[in-house]
């Protein structure tokens, strides 16, 4: 390819994302009966690294720390603390998969313009385990399209914190004022 | 904005399509802090835990000769020596090659092609896409300090030598061009 088209794709592949961003979902579940104000430290479960079902993700210490730096941050803007003897032990998992949506184009009769859209779907999901009674307690996750978005390093980093934050931000409120904030942040 | 969408779906669909034919999709990370000036000499190391290799590539013999020889051509001309047996490396290099089921949609035909329903041509293509992951890791700390990849269809190559022979040494060689600079 021509070294200027293929900037232009490369441009466009990473515009895309950007767009696309805004259609990430991000859920929580918390389980019945848990009070997560009881629980004021944490700290990274043992090296569970499991596969992503990408390979460029497999044992990526570059997008590993990243999340975990990420989720420190946002733990520690909630005030949680880590610690040797924590309340809490996270995990995290990533996936990666190429996913066909069907959607059709607005109100359109014509063939021509139905046409199916192919995107990688990265999945990025949180998990709070009580460390004592060793249950899951709190899961959170984030899905959306990543086209282009792991061949780009800088790019990546960046979806990893916007990912991480919005889904803690789904960590139920831990006072009055916090709750305000995540009513303003959404 | 969904418009907008679209037309950069559509050129990202069409890029990928077409790259698919001639060129591989290349990329990388890298520790920030990496001074490849550190290092002179590197050696293969043992594949990390997790190794999602496909057994057409991983058990074939040829294919693990053509990669090695053409990172090892591409590391001496970056001017790092490859260790003789039973001497410590700085760098340790291990690949993994992997072969996905993908998808790609022929936005590009259909747009072209008059048809009625029953003629049209299919709106999605699969293919076999082949990655390869090449992994340098400093030999003291044991850390990975850059990971370069490529990743492009590997329909009909994998029966034909000379292709595969051919994509290997190009596809290293646009791996490796990725390695930052010596500062």
């Amino acid at each position: 390819m021509h070294p200027s088209r293929f900037r232009l794709a490369a441009l466009v592949a990473l515009a895309l994302p950007i767009t696309g961003c805004a259609s990430t979902e991000v859920r929580s579940y918390v389980a019945r009966g848990i009070d997560l104000r009881e629980h004021r430290t944490y700290n990274w479960a043992r090296d569970d690294a499991r596969a992503t079902g990408d390979p460029r993700l497999d044992n990526n210490r570059f997008f590993q720390e990243r999340v975990q730096s990420a989720v420190d941050e946002q733990l520690g803007q909630r005030g949680f603390q880590k610690t040797d003897a924590p309340d809490l032990i996270v995990r995290y998992h990533a996936g990666v998969t190429q996913v066909i949506d069907s959607r059709r184009t607005e109100n359109s009769g014509d063939c021509h313009e139905c046409e199916p859209e192919v995107y990688d779907q990265g999945t990025l999901v949180i998990d709070l385990v009580d460390a004592h009674t060793d249950t899951l307690v709190w899961r959170g996750w984030a899905k959306g399209s990543i086209d282009g978005v792991i061949d780009n390093q800088q790019f990546m980093e960046q979806r990893i914190d916007e990912a991480v934050a919005r889904i803690m931000r789904e960590l139920p409120p831990r006072s009055a004022r916090e709750a305000k904030r995540n009513r303003t942040a959404a | 904005m969904p418009l907008l969408l679209r037309f950069a779906m559509t050129i990202l669909a069409t890029a990928t399509l077409s790259a698919c034919a001639t060129t591989a999709t290349v990329g990388s990370h890298v520790d920030p802090d990496l001074d490849l000036s550190r290092f002179r000499t590197f050696d293969w190391g043992p594949a990390d835990a997790l190794p999602t290799e496909d057994a057409r590539l991983a058990r074939n013999p040829a294919f693990k000769d053509r990669v090695q020889g053409a990172v090892e051509k591409g590391l001496a001309a970056r001017g790092f020596q490859l260790i003789a047996r039973g001497d410590t490396a700085d760098l340790l290099i291990h690949y993994h090659a992997n072969i996905s089921q993908r998808i790609n949609v022929n936005h590009a035909d259909r747009a072209y092609v008059y048809c009625s329903q029953a003629d049209c041509p299919p709106d999605l293509v699969e293919y076999e896409a082949g990655t390869l992951v090449l992994d340098v890791v400093d030999a003291r700390t044991n850390k990975l300090v850059w990971r370069g990849w490529a990743r492009t269809s590997v329909d009909g190559m994998l029966r034909k030598p000379d292709v595969m022979a051919k994509t290997i040494n190009e596809t290293v060689a646009r791996i490796l061009l990725r390695l930052p600079p010596k500062l």
